[in-house]
């Protein structure tokens, strides 16, 4: 994928011979290795997550984890006698990232070998390149934000609403009836500019162009109201806060010309709650109240955001099959175009909007 | 399958599915009904699950070969998308 810079959201370990020397012997307690925790502490501080793939016994591997060196570290740890594949798997599947997100670290050769040969998506690492892992780029984390240092609450919190889920058995509307999600849409704030570099550099299926904007460029826009329109959206539920999870750069282009919604991104921690159709329907009526005709948006396809093609398409943007602005960030993009005249789709019926900040009638 | 009234029979049929309502429902429904539309209320995330559908069954990657997604206007346009991609031979490599 040219242009898309991998980006390790999670680190799988191994246990016996990786986390500490050698086997654990039942009854003993097992020692990790300092240079092993120091490692996940600073992982943690980039927002990177820690999860666990053992071949092992259930009970037995739920007792290691909780001892007090390993108890909290670690997100939908897998424990049990499934393949590592498959362990790996439900990994990026409880944690709603792709496979190519995650990093799996085992001192056996042919679990990695075996590994590697399922999912060559994977980055596959063995003991002896741990070392040297916080020096890659793949792990460089975001800078220090609210979010990344809460991310292993936020993924124990996406747990239990997938529990809750369960209990709706499929009724899917009702479930998010009873979330009780506020959406709270705000002009962003020089205080936000770590977070939405962060989504710049993280998000990938909710990202209209993939276009990592440089740090300087987005600040420029945060810095000209009277230029463009920076959004942020927060969303709470009655299961925790899930902080800043989306934003868009909105070029004005001047009266009375439509705008150009240049990137819409949010993180795929939201996905299937409406929120990015929210946000997107949110930008239609700040250009209707603003008594702009139009409302153009930037997409450029590229193997995982396919789903902001049809969120587009869904609110009835259609593409006009002409090229954006001569801009590095709009390159191999198109524009899409919308009407601002009513009736504009609604909202979804499950959602709590909280938008302050913007010209009233947007509403 | 070559007539365009099967293509029309299995767009509900993965409709059915993937919006989790019964065959008959969607029956009822004209081929002139919007996929985004208030009837069918597909969104993003739901027309991800049909376009991974259709590559799964029908090895079809809609979205890559039909970049504005035009074809998902309708159930009538998107059968005859599947209808005529069908009678193609499949790209080399």
């Amino acid at each position: 994928m040219p242009g898309l810079a991998r980006v390790i959201k999670c680190l799988v370990w191994d246990l016996d011979g990786t986390l500490w020397a050698g086997v654990q012997a039942e009854g003993d307690a097992p020692a990790p290795r300092p240079d092993v925790l120091a490692l996940m502490d600073e992982l943690r501080q980039r927002g990177i997550v820690q999860s666990v793939a053992s071949r092992n016994d259930p009970g037995a591997g739920a007792r290691l984890l909780a001892l007090p060196a390993l108890a909290g570290r670690f997100v939908a740890p897998q424990i049990g006698w499934q393949p590592k594949d498959v362990s790996l798997r439900r990994i990026a599947g409880e944690l709603n990232i792709g496979l190519d997100a995650l990093a799996f670290v085992d001192d056996s050769p042919f679990e990695r070998a075996a590994v590697a040969a399922v999912l060559p998506e994977v980055l596959v690492l063995a003991p002896p390149d741990l070392p040297a892992l916080l020096a890659r780029p793949e792990f460089a984390g975001g800078p220090g934000t609210a979010e990344a240092a809460a991310r292993p609450r936020l993924y124990q919190e996406e747990a239990a609403r997938r529990a809750a889920e369960r209990d709706f058995a499929g009724d899917r509307q009702r479930f998010l009836e009873s979330c009780a999600m506020v959406l709270e849409v705000r002009p962003a704030q020089p205080a936000d500019l770590p977070r939405i570099d962060e989504l710049v550099a993280r998000t990938n299926q909710l990202n209209s162009t993939g276009y990592r904007y440089p740090a300087a460029d987005i600040a420029r826009r945060v810095a000209d109201p009277a230029g463009y329109l920076v959004p942020v959206a927060r969303l709470r539920d009655r299961f925790g806060a899930y902080g800043l999870i989306g934003a868009a750069l909105v070029d004005r282009q001047g009266a009375p010309g439509p705008w150009l919604v240049e990137l819409l991104m949010l993180s795929c921690r939201v996905e299937g709650r409406g929120i990015p159709a929210a946000l997107l329907r949110l930008l239609l009526g700040l250009a209707a109240a603003a008594g702009v005709p139009a409302l153009d948006a930037l997409y450029r396809p590229n193997p995982q955001n396919r789903q902001m093609a049809l969120l587009l398409r869904a609110l009835g943007f259609r593409a006009t099959g002409r090229p954006g602005p001569a801009d590095p960030a709009a390159t191999g993009a198109t524009v899409y175009r919308r009407g601002t005249a009513p009736p504009l789709p609604p909202y979804p019926a499950w959602l709590t909007l909280d938008v302050q900040g913007f010209a009233r009638e947007a509403l | 399958m070559t007539g365009s009234e099967d293509w029309r029979a299995v767009v509900r049929r993965l409709l059915a599915a993937v919006l989790d309502r019964p065959a008959a429902a969607l029956a009822a429904l004209p081929d002139d009904t919007p996929l985004f539309g208030p009837e069918l209320n597909l969104d993003s995330f739901s027309g991800m699950v049909l376009l991974v559908a259709i590559e799964r069954d029908y090895g079809c990657d809609l979205a890559a070969d039909d970049l504005g997604l035009e074809s998902l206007e309708t159930i009538g346009t998107l059968a005859a998308y599947l209808r005529g991609a069908s009678a193609r031979p499949p790209a080399p490599g």
